[in-house]
């Protein structure tokens, strides 16, 4: 009964934040970019309800639209990573031998590799920025999701109903449109719940330390990171934009947990990243 | 000619397969040999374990053998060409034992029953339909029982389902690895009954699995035993009365 309304009430304070960054537009006082230095690092008032940064612009207005680039990100990175990971994760399952072993190889390659690490190490050969950011989160993430796709499809590869659809002369993409990937969305919806978290972290971390959106859009890493010279005289321009990360993570992690255990599902790409990190 | 020819087939499991991984070495089947003739049910009776869903798997074309041949319509399953495959695969069907298993839960039984045809031939979806109920109705069901889901259905109605799906496509051979098993008696009786009238209407040949001698007696024309791989006695069912009722005091 507790694991319930612990699911209800995350469920609705993430519904809250994705709808105050659906309606950033609307909802901010301010152009969030705007520049005003006769207002830079003030207090909060009534204008700015979380006062100003060291430009002037509206600190609140600014975490309302780095809700939108953060959430939006995420999403964009868990949804190819969760395409790939299908392609590329029911391909090595259903085929098994030789093709199988190849990805796998390829795949343990990646996984062998911290997956921020790898992802830096990408971004440094192209150059910072959030595309290539994305498309390097993307790439060691979905080693993950290959992973356990595969695991799924070789599961669900040994019911007896696939077996009957091979016989009645079912072919392997369909096999894969109408019998696997149905069946297994439920557990992997369940893994990215918990996967947009860690994405929401790795965007904020990369574009901390620079590497991902860059410094005029609002963001809440490259926010951290530009408020961070003012530490000691107005923390409150990282401390913002880090309660925001912190509360997002924690509500993704709540809701999957009480999602996981409700439907007894296990969270293998959790557990294995764990160990991995 | 006889339909379905095994000879001298062994199968033993060791190495990772393609649809299990196997954790322990053990021996499938052993020098098996036996013919079925068109039209007639080859019973398959032994205990758990002797193998005979083993035998099934590779009747069915889906667990090459390794050694041996097995021959349908004179052609070898697994050294056939995509032609002939496509029309093996499509001539020899499949029961399972468990009903709820052999459906995929999230789909209608319309959907489930379709499937065969679906892939084979071009129907509109009235076309479809109108099929899909008359199979239904054929194995003892309702046209209206299309629209429901595996959930919703008895072990026993799954069953016929199953079946109505094996006979779709006016297969030649259908392999019935234990269809009536996990159900009750007279609902066994049932379905045997209805699987009796569609191989004399239809001329289907049946590979009838079982462990249970009084449903291969009622349905087969002739019983192999199958002890620990091998095949250890064939007989007709008729010589088998004789010899029961000989028996008896
Ligand atoms: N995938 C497999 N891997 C390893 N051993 C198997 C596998 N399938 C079946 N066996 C073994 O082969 C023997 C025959 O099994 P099976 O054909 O299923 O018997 P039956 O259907 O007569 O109960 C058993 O000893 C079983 O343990
Ligand atoms: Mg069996």
């Amino acid at each position: 009964m507790r694991r319930r309304w612990v699911l209800i009430v995350s469920l609705s304070l993430l519904l809250a934040v994705v709808i105050c960054g659906v309606l950033a537009p609307y909802l901010a006082p301010h152009d969030p970019n705007i520049v005003d230095l006769t207002h830079k690092l003030e207090g909060p008032s009534l204008t700015y309800p979380l006062g100003t940064d060291q430009l002037g612009r509206c600190l609140f207005s600014r975490l309302l639209y780095g809700t939108r680039v953060s959430l939006s990100l995420a999403l964009v990175i868990v949804v190819a990573c969760l395409i790939v990971g299908i392609v590329i994760g029911c391909l090595s399952g259903y085929a098994g031998g030789w093709i199988d072993n190849l990805i796998m190889r390829a795949n343990d390659a990646i996984l062998a590799f911290p997956s921020l690490i790898l992802a830096i190490a990408l971004i440094a050969i192209w150059g910072a920025g959030w595309k290539q950011m994305a498309i390097a989160l993307v790439i060691v993430q979905a080693a993950y999701y290959v992973r356990f796709v595969r695991g799924l499809v070789i599961s669900l590869k040994q019911q007896s109903y696939i077996t009957a659809a091979r016989v009645s002369g079912t072919n392997a993409y369909r096999m894969m449109i109408r019998h696997i990937i149905p069946n297994m969305l439920p557990p992997l919806l369940v893994v990215v719940t918990l996967e947009i978290g860690w994405v929401i972290m790795d965007i904020s971390a990369l574009s901390f330390v620079g590497l991902g959106v860059q410094a005029p859009t609002a963001e809440w890493g490259a926010m951290i990171n530009e408020g961070k010279s003012f530490i000691r005289s107005h923390p409150r321009l990282m401390i913002a934009p880090g309660i925001l990360i912190f509360i997002m993570v924690a509500l993704l992690n709540l809701i999957s947990d009480a999602v996981t255990e409700k439907k007894g599902l296990g969270s293998p790409l959790r557990r294995k990243r764990e160990a991995a990190e | 000619m006889s339909l379905l020819v095994a000879d001298n087939i062994s199968k033993t499991y060791g190495s990772a397969g393609w649809f299990r991984k196997s954790t322990s070495e053990g021996t499938g089947v052993r020098n098996l040999s036996f013919s079925l003739e068109e039209g007639t049910c080859l019973g398959i009776l032994g205990e758990s374990g002797a193998g005979k869903s083993t035998l099934g798997r590779i009747v069915l074309g889906l667990l090459p053998p390794d050694s041996g041949t097995i021959t349908f319509e004179g052609i070898d399953l697994y050294r056939s060409d995509r032609k002939a495959r496509k029309q093996w695969r499509r001539d020899i069907q499949v029961v399972f034992q468990d009903s709820y298993s052999a459906v995929n839960p999230r789909m209608r039984i319309l959907d489930i029953i379709a499937e065969p045809l679906r892939n084979y031939e071009r129907l509109t979806s009235l076309e479809e339909r109108r099929k899909v109920a008359e199979l239904l109705v054929l194995v003892g069901l309702t046209a209206d029982d299309m629209h429901k889901r595996p959930g919703q259905m008895s072990g026993g109605q799954l069953q016929r389902v199953n079946i109505a799906r094996a006979i779709a496509l006016k297969p030649k051979l259908i392999v019935l690895d234990e269809p009536v098993s996990s159900l009750d008696m007279i609902i066994q009786k049932q379905i045997l009954i209805h699987l009796r009238e569609l191989k004399e209407k239809y001329g289907i040949s049946y590979l009838f699995i079982s462990h249970d001698i009084m449903a291969v007696h009622y349905l087969a024309d002739r019983i192999a035993y199958i002890d620990q791989g091998s095949i250890t006695d064939v007989r007709t069912t008729l010589e088998l009365s004789n010899t029961a009722s000989l028996k008896q005091p």
